[in-house]
């Protein structure tokens, strides 16, 4: 098998999912590119992860085990995709628990947007509006007739459909009157027998009915009518588009500033909107059409990785959690301390990404996390690690001790000096000589402690913060 | 004293609500003590403790048992307790049972992980048999193993499998006062009953949501008269039936507010006010029940996993002679 097309397969896996093994990446590459996109973007021809398993195993209340059965989730689905794009709604259509304080009504909302993350982006904007996590969010429920509030209305056009600069302020108002009256049914309170899923609904008395002009268009619309409005728009397809540019593909600047910003690769934007409006915002076809592309295939290395991002696919890389076990809730926490709290955006522009994810701190705890978890010699994925360099030689030179663990690693691409450096610490301890009875029962020896070592540095390294 | 010849079944209405959040969270299990007490099992992640309880809806205290120390569980599932109220728990994640007295104290912990004779991987329900044996599914390895209080093998049986005496992650198990033994048999979605060493009886249940089937069965509970309860997880239910594996009924929940409920909601008038506001039909229903304990007074506690609370029915049947329960039919009749 070619080191390319594993290469290009294991950027496909970042992007498209969490990452792979290795085994799971040979699988895939034997399969071949194409054929792996259309079992990522059509998940019906792989079968969903194990929902028994899950129920029976984890439970828990609260934002953080939710989020670590999520969490659980993307490593162990057959289906990533799923996954990542319930991960991008949530990144896009950002709500949190801050202001929600409901954690099954968050759940709920995560669930959803892994129901209808790849649908199209009319069912994820009716769906979303009518979502009580969101609704609450942005304070639809007090969104009545006579007192309406614009800022559900605000938002759908600003920051999840169109952006800034393709409507008016009037555009706004009338957005929000169309949709006066949905709310959601009061739930039981969480006391004294727990959470209970809040529903959607429509209150007839509180909608207004009166006439409305929007983007254009006259009529007594409701909600629904606005959204249909909203996914003709070229802009929408524009938005969307640079939403999934910039978390599939490489990172842009910040969204508040992609009115004024224009994208660094206005010509895959293009691809990526046409391929959107010819469709009618079906986001398999538009997704199907970015893996395929030459730019998405070019752009490896090009995004620093989220925090979930990197935990899964440190996770993924050591192969632990592949099975139930307690404890995936501090992974939430680890992913809440690098800046990313699943659960809990900051705000509704969701979090920043690309260079935003890193500062000192988060830095530190990036590295820190990767490192500790490659320090486990006894770990499942570190021992197949070792079974694979030992299969490759009784003894490697510091070259192929670098360059074989950056393959199984990844492959992950550094740069020459980089490289050179981990070179010149391998060249230390002189060629890599595994001891006769090995170390296949997670005893360490010298040549586990030198490979944990050189591990230890991938992991910290720069490039392996980039996906 | 024998089973009865038949029942006059008079009903099993819901008896009481015991317990709400903060006090039983996430209860999973639990065991009859002495002079009324409960010992209600709670687990999450990350959290396990022992709530001591009264049937009269009384907090006596509690027991942090959450860890990987000896003493301590990390994912229990099932909780025993012997004459002298020492407690006798299994744990899923760490592959042993722990036994602790009433306070917590260690007294025995035995198991360890593996496949072979003895080794368990993810012990899930376990019961006294009438000896003091102590029966324990060991799920992961799909088989029932029969040990000694102290962690003396004493035999087993089962394999991977659907066929008869074979299980796929069984969870529950429950012995009779015959000494019979019954699994269920959680992801092949069904009960099966045994001898005491292991021998196929019978089994019932299958896949679906109707009476007498299954969406895996967590729990098992069997009573004096033979009457067996499954608790039918998925479906959020408990299904009882007969001796013969027959469906009797199912029981989907009836909750009221148990009474240190009604004491914290007179203090906090915005959930009140939210209630009142609420569809409360909702609250009734069971929520991803796992187990079922049966007391020899006929009353039925299932910890009520997903609503933080156990609900209690009590059973009401009158038993039957030979002169007052006519001998078995097999066609329906219309004459009477």
């Amino acid at each position: 098998m070619a080191d390319e097309d594993l290469g290009l397969m294991a950027h496909l896996l970042r992007r498209a999912g969490f990452g792979a093994s290795r085994e799971e990446l040979e699988a895939y590459a034997a399969k071949g590119y194409d054929e792996v996109v259309e079992d990522l973007v059509d998940e019906e021809r792989c079968p969903p992860i194990d929902e028994d398993i899950i129920k029976r195993y984890f439970g828990g209340e609260g934002p953080d085990f939710r989020s670590g059965a999520w969490i659980y989730r993307m490593i162990n689905s057959p289906r990533p995709l799923e996954e990542k794009m319930a991960l991008f709604c949530h990144h896009v259509f950002a709500t949190g628990f801050a202001k929600v304080a409901h954690a099954l009504a968050m759940s709920d909302q995560i669930d959803l947007f892994r129901r209808i993350g790849m649908s199209n982006i009319r069912e994820i904007l009716l769906e979303l509006s009518m979502n009580p996590a969101m609704i609450n969010w942005l304070d639809n429920n007090e969104n009545i007739k006579g007192e309406p509030n614009e800022n559900y209305g605000r938002e759908l056009l600003e920051l999840f459909s169109m952006g800034v600069g393709n409507y008016t302020e009037d555009d706004i108002k009338n957005c929000a009157l169309a949709f006066t009256g949905w709310t959601y049914a009061q739930p039981v309170p969480l006391y004294p027998h727990g959470y209970y899923s809040p529903e959607f609904l429509f209150r007839p008395e509180d909608h207004d009915y009166g006439e409305k002009t929007f983007l254009g268009h006259t009529g007594n619309f409701n909600g629904d009518d606005i959204i249909d409005i909203i996914v003709e728009q070229p802009a929408t397809a524009r938005f969307i588009s640079r939403h999934l540019y910039n978390f599939f593909v490489a990172d842009e600047p910040q969204v508040p500033s992609w009115n004024v910003t224009p994208p660094q690769d206005p010509e895959a934007i293009e691809i990526l909107s046409d391929a959107f409006m010819e469709s009618k915002g079906d986001m398999r076809h538009v997704l199907r059409t970015l893996f395929k592309s030459d730019f998405f295939k070019a752009a490896r290395f090009k995004r620093v990785k989220s925090p979930a991002e990197l935990i899964a696919g440190v996770l993924k890389l050591v192969g632990t959690y592949r099975t139930p076990t307690p404890g995936m809730p501090r992974y939430h926490r680890a992913a809440k301390l690098m800046g990313q709290e699943l659960f809990n955006p900051p705000t509704v522009e969701g979090w920043h990404t690309g260079q935003e994810w890193i500062d000192g701190g988060m830095l530190t705890e990036r590295i820190n996390f990767a490192v500790d978890e490659v320090s486990d010699a006894s770990k499942p994925g570190i021992q197949a690690l070792i079974k694979r360099l030992r299969a490759a030689g009784d003894s490697l030179t510091p070259e192929q001790f670098v360059d074989t663990c950056l393959d199984l690693a990844g492959p992950v691409t550094l740069e020459d000096k980089t490289r050179a450096d981990l070179i010149r610490f391998a060249q230390s301890g002189g060629d890599l000589v595994f001891s006769s009875n090995g170390s296949a029962n997670g005893e360490t020896d010298e040549s586990t402690d030198r490979i944990i070592l050189m591990l230890q540095l991938i992991v910290a390294s720069r490039e392996y913060q980039f996906a | 004293m024998g089973r009865p010849y038949g029942l006059l079944r008079a009903g099993f209405p819901f008896h009481k609500t015991l317990g709400m959040r903060r006090l039983t969270n996430y209860p999973i299990d639990l065991a009859l003590g002495k002079e009324d007490r409960l010992f209600i099992l709670c687990r999450s992640e990350g959290t396990a403790l022992i709530r001591k309880y009264s049937t009269e809806d009384a907090d006596l205290g509690s027991i942090g048992i959450y860890g990987d120390e000896p003493g301590q569980v990390t994912w229990p599932v099932t909780i025993l307790a012997d004459a002298d109220e020492n407690l006798y728990l299994t744990d899923e994640a760490l592959h042993r049972v722990t036994i602790i007295d009433s306070e917590g104290e260690l007294i025995d912990s035995w198991g360890e992980e593996g496949s072979g004779p003895g080794q368990l991987n993810g012990p899930a329900g376990m019961t006294f048999d009438a000896e003091g044996n102590l029966y324990v599914v060991d799920s992961l390895n799909h088989r029932v193993q029969k040990f000694t209080r102290e962690g003396g093998l004493l035999g087993g049986w089962g394999s991977y499998g659907c066929g008869e005496g074979e299980f796929n992650m069984p969870w529950g198990i429950a012995v009779d006062e015959l000494g019979d033994v019954y699994v269920a048999d959680w992801r092949n979605d069904r009960v099966q009953k045994f001898s005491a060493d292991g021998e196929f009886k019978m089994a019932f249940g299958t896949s679906g949501c109707g009476d007498s089937e299954f969406n895996r069965p967590s729990g098992v509970d069997v009573d004096r008269h033979g009457d067996i309860y499954v608790v039918d997880r998925g479906n959020n239910r408990v299904q009882l039936f007969n001796e013969e594996g027959r469906y009797v009924q199912q029981f989907i929940g009836d909750a009221t507010l148990s009474k240190v409920a009604i004491s914290y909601m007179m203090t906090n008038a915005y959930p009140n006010r939210l209630r009142d506001m609420a569809k409360l039909e909702i609250q009734k229903l069971l929520r991803w029940p796992q187990s079922v304990v049966v007391s020899e007074d006929g009353l039925m506690y299932v910890p009520d996993t997903g609503s933080y609370r156990v609900q209690v029915y009590r059973k009401e049947a009158v038993e039957l002679n030979e002169l007052q329960f006519a001998p078995p039919r097999r066609a329906p009749a219309l004459n009477i």
